[in-house]
């Protein structure tokens, strides 16, 4: 699995987390919370991202990641 | 601040929710016919098998153990209005998602949105009312609980329904759960009726919220011998009997019910006609931990209600009963009402269609007694075949014309909660 496929992971949830962003063009700089993603809108999408991962991993890690590049480069690095 | 005496507390709006139909009037005609839903539950979590290992088995399992057929009257489709937010509707419950489609229907008939925001009100009636919900999710993560969603810390909690409620509709007055048991929606509007006469608000909203029964507390009201049996599991039509000699418990039934209250001056501003006046209303405990009715309690919450409504029992015409089928439930329920004075008055069992919605049943009822009164007609009782008394002025298939003037709905629940409302026509 590489980046790309761990973005779309991402992206899918936040479409489903946030309803409005089923037609975004998501790039790798788009930051979640730029895109209307309160704190638990975003630890939902992290969750659900994990889980279709099986990746269990402490949030903190994930906490540094400043938009969805980063949180995907960061998940990919502990696969 | 005003202070309003209780005769000019009015019902403005009502919205509601059952297996027998969406909305005031879907609900309205299919009570008035009678037409049920009962079947055997089928909403996940309701059906299941008793492993050996002690964890509920998918009813799909090909195991040859005996499934435990629960009867029940459930929603099967839910139009959800488009004006709540999808985003909010993920992670709410099923309880809340019928609680906030409800409220949009008496929101808008009440016109509360000509209302001052921090003088609206609301009270959520029910405790542990999302049971199914927490047992599925308990089931889908116990063993991989790193992945519990995080907003599984908001949406336990029953108050979750106020958050949804409160920031959808942009109430600003109160907010808060009540329990009470099987009477929970008769006591929120007991308290939603002192909210007004008091003035702490202008309009309180009381909510009987949608009891989501899981496996274990069907099983438990089972054992207990409160629920009905499988006995009826091949004719679920034949389970739901109250007053019938036949009957042995109360069979679910999912609703939810929501009744605006405020004074009719109030209502008048906005140009409401409104369905009632709230004449009477009372609370009695028995002082009793168990499920047992008692006699001397239903009959003080009646006495009272009756007597804030000035009314005398003569002057009723028509008891919308608690009337679960439960076996001493509806005999000591009898009793009570014709030492009350009151076995002139017709009589029908709203639960013999709708099933009972626990928590929802006390404000789901009122409204059932709103509709009828404003139908001009009465509904039937279904199963009613062997009355446990004849004496009584039941209303049997296929129901009757009458113009409900008082009417008094009763409400009762475990630990010995009684209530009574008297509900005039206007």
């Amino acid at each position: 699995m590489n980046k790309e496929d761990i973005f779309e992971i991402i992206t899918n949830h936040a479409k489903e987390v946030i309803p409005k962003l089923q037609d975004h063009p998501f790039k790798y700089d788009d930051a979640l919370k730029d895109l209307g993603a309160n704190s638990i809108d975003r630890s939902e999408i992290v969750m659900m991202t994990l889980e279709s991962l099986s990746l269990n991993i402490p949030l903190i890690v994930i906490a540094r990641a400043e938009n969805i590049g980063e949180l995907a480069d960061i998940i990919h690095e502990k696969l | 601040m005003k202070n309003y005496n209780q005769q000019e507390i009015v019902i403005s709006g009502v919205g509601v929710t059952s297996a027998i139909g969406q909305g005031k009037s879907a609900f309205s005609a299919a009570l008035l016919e009678g037409q049920h839903k009962f079947n055997v539950m089928q909403r996940p979590g309701r059906q299941a098998k008793l492993s050996s290992t002690e964890e509920p088995v998918a009813p799909s399992s090909t195991n040859d153990e005996q499934t435990t057929a629960f009867l029940g009257a459930e929603i099967e489709s839910l139009l959800i209005p488009e004006s709540i937010p999808k985003s909010l509707l993920r992670t709410a419950s099923l309880s809340a998602q019928v609680a906030l489609t409800s409220l949009d229907e008496a929101w808008n008939e009440a016109k509360l949105n000509e209302v001052p925001p921090d003088r609206i009100g609301l009270i959520v009636g029910g405790s542990n009312f999302q049971q199914r919900e927490l047992s599925q999710t308990h089931q889908t993560y116990h063993n991989r609980t790193e992945f519990l969603r995080p907003t599984y810390a908001m949406s336990y909690m029953d108050s979750d329904l106020c958050g949804l409620c409160t920031e959808i509709f942009g109430i600003r007055g109160f907010a808060f759960t009540l329990g009470g048991a099987s009477a929970s929606g008769q006591v929120s509007v007991v308290q939603a009726v002192e909210a007004v006469k008091s003035g702490q608000v202008d309009v309180c909203i009381a909510i009987g919220a949608l009891m989501d029964l899981s496996y274990w507390e069907c099983q438990g009201f089972r054992t207990l011998g409160a629920m009905g049996s499988d006995r009826f599991a091949n004719e679920p039509a034949l389970a739901a009997r109250p007053f019938d000699q036949d009957r042995d418990g109360f069979i679910f039934g999912e609703s939810c019910g929501v009744v605006v209250i405020e004074s009719i001056d109030s209502a008048t501003k906005r140009d409401i006609n409104p369905y009632a006046r709230l004449a009477g209303t009372a609370m009695g405990m028995d002082g009793n931990r168990n499920p047992n009715p008692s006699f001397e309690g239903e009959v003080n919450a009646i006495k009272k209600a009756l007597e804030q409504a000035q009314l005398s029992p003569g002057e009723i015409d028509y008891i919308n009963p608690h009337g679960t089928g439960s076996t001493i439930g509806d005999e000591t329920e009898l009793k009570a009402i014709r030492h009350c004075e009151l076995n002139h008055a017709y009589l029908n069992a709203t639960k013999s269609i709708i099933g009972h919605g626990l928590s929802a049943a006390g404000t789901v009822e009122i409204i059932a007694t709103l509709m009828q009164m404003k139908a001009g007609k009465l509904h039937p009782t279904r199963n009613l075949d062997n009355p446990i008394e004849e004496t009584y002025n039941w209303v049997k298939q296929p129901g009757t014309k009458h113009n409900i003037k008082n009417a008094i709905n009763l409400s009762m629940g475990f630990g010995g909660v009684n209530t009574a409302v008297c509900l005039q026509n206007i």
